[in-house]
């Protein structure tokens, strides 16, 4: 099979870094607004709320994203519900990444002093009015770091949806493996491509943490 | 008819009885000052009157407003009763124009420029109408009090509460605080103070109100009380901050 050249190596992990990039995003948008309703529900007043959203949260750090991303692609299956690996995929990053932002973020709400919440509770406002004028403006600049870092996690596990069959970077990667009998040459340039996916966030990520420390910006 | 009314008042934090049944009236436009020792229960008992304690037994009223126990809509009492803390807590995002404006906009929903010219008059009222734009960090701990106290009238509450207002300042910052009060009291306006500053308290109190191991022990006006003391507790009290 060496009548495939090096250059269509390259031409199909480009694409498998597309949609590993696309997967990335949508698991980090989707999860993103899934986690915030979390944070929202994690220090809600409502008791069960917040029970059901630590439950939720234990569930899925909990347990190895395989094992989510098989229940997810295999159970569906079994209900009669056929997903896409891609949806499947979506599905399962999406709820592995809203539960660590959620606790990402709660942790950030959490570091901003319990003064603030008092003198704004004390001036009238309520539970939401202050996480939205008072709390979350603080905790967002606690947040971005962190937030960013983690960003790097959903990369990298975008990597195990491959095992139920989405044809990401990791996945063209063992295709072309196979096809080139060259997996040390495909897997190199596969590892090259998580890199200058994960190389710029991490930086961004430690900027954005030594500046948090050094500056207090308005 | 008082305009804080506290009746029967009992709290408890796990199996620690801190309040054992306060009662206690405030007319308007009277200054209350309430002394003790650390732990004896000021806090809780100025917390419970905006309900940012809970409290099993009692009732609280406030110009109408009752508050029960295990209340948990408080939105209209909070606006009748506005509370100093001895940390500050200037929301350090904003500046100190937005700080005084921000209760008014979101609570009131009073339209911007209202709320500015508020802020700006509330400002100027505590000294410090040229700070508009400062942030908290860009301001002294007397200067970030005085901005609290803007904060909290600029929603023209009914009773200021102020809970050790002065503890946390560079002596030397103490009576640009106290001078606000001051005015304020002078002004006409109820308040309810715990303070450690018993000069300030006779000075500016109409009454003083001793309180140890969570019960109101002793109270009456200013000189009389500390002239006269009836009860030993008081006179220790008295005797160990001269
Ligand atoms: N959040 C809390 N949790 C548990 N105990 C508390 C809390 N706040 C105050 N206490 C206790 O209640 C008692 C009264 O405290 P406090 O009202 O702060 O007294 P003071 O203001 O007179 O110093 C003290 O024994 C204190 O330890
Ligand atoms: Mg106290």
């Amino acid at each position: 099979m060496n009548d495939i050249s090096t250059w269509d190596v390259v031409r199909n992990l480009l694409d498998g870094v597309l949609w590993t990039l696309g997967l990335s995003l949508t698991a980090f948008v989707l999860g993103g607004l899934t986690g915030l309703a979390l944070l929202f529900a994690r220090i809600a007043s409502t008791a069960w709320l917040r029970k059901l959203a630590k439950a939720y949260i234990e569930v899925f750090q909990g347990t190895p994203l395989l094992m989510q991303l098989f229940i997810i692609f295999f159970g569906s299956s079994l209900i009669g519900l056929e997903l896409s690996p891609w949806l499947a995929a979506a599905l399962g990053l999406t709820l592995f990444t809203s539960a660590y932002l959620g606790e990402i973020w709660r942790g950030c709400v959490e570091s901003v002093p319990k003064g603030q919440w008092e003198a704004s509770a004390s001036l009238a406002l309520s539970h939401f009015e202050q996480m939205r004028y008072v709390i979350l403006p603080q905790a967002l600049k606690i947040a971005i770091a962190p937030t960013v870092g983690f960003s790097v996690q959903v990369v990298k596990g975008t990597a195990v949806t491959s095992i139920i069959g989405f044809v990401e970077l990791t996945k063209t990667g063992s295709m072309l493996a196979n096809a080139t009998y060259q997996p040390f040459l495909v897997f190199g340039l596969v590892a090259l491509g998580y890199f200058a996916l994960c190389y710029p966030l991490s930086v961004f990520s430690r900027r954005l943490e030594r500046s948090a420390h050094g500056t207090r910006a308005h | 008819m008082a305009l804080v009314r506290i009746d029967g008042l009992h709290k408890h934090f796990g199996s620690n009885h801190v309040l054992k049944g306060i009662n206690l009236k405030v007319e308007r436009g009277e200054v209350v000052a309430l002394i003790g020792r650390s732990g004896s229960g000021k806090s809780t008992l100025l917390r419970s009157i905006n309900g940012l304690e809970r409290f099993e037994d009692g009732l609280i009223e406030v110009d109408g407003e009752r508050l029960h126990a295990g209340q948990t809509n408080l939105r209209d009492l909070r606006q009748k009763v506005g509370m100093v803390f001895q940390q500050f807590n200037l929301f350090p995002h904003l500046s100190a124009g937005q700080n005084v404006m921000l209760a008014p906009e979101v609570v009131k929903k009073l339209p911007k420029a209202e709320c500015e010219s508020i802020a700006r008059a509330m400002l100027a009222k505590v000294g410090l109408a040229e700070k508009f734009d400062a942030y908290p960090d860009q301001l002294s701990g007397g200067q970030q009090q005085r901005v609290a106290i803007a904060r909290a009238l600029a929603m023209q509450p009914q009773v200021l509460l102020c809970d050790e207002i002065t503890s946390a300042l560079d002596p030397e910052l103490v009576s640009e605080v106290l001078a606000v009060v001051k005015t304020l009291a002078a002004e006409g306006m109820t308040l309810v103070m715990v303070t450690h500053e018993m000069r300030f308290a006779r000075e500016v109190g109409d009454t003083l109100v001793f309180m140890h191991e969570g019960r109101i022990h002793e109270s009456g006006a200013p000189d009389t009380l500390f002239t006269r003391p009836r009860t030993p507790e008081l006179a220790n009290f008295i005797g160990s901050i001269h």
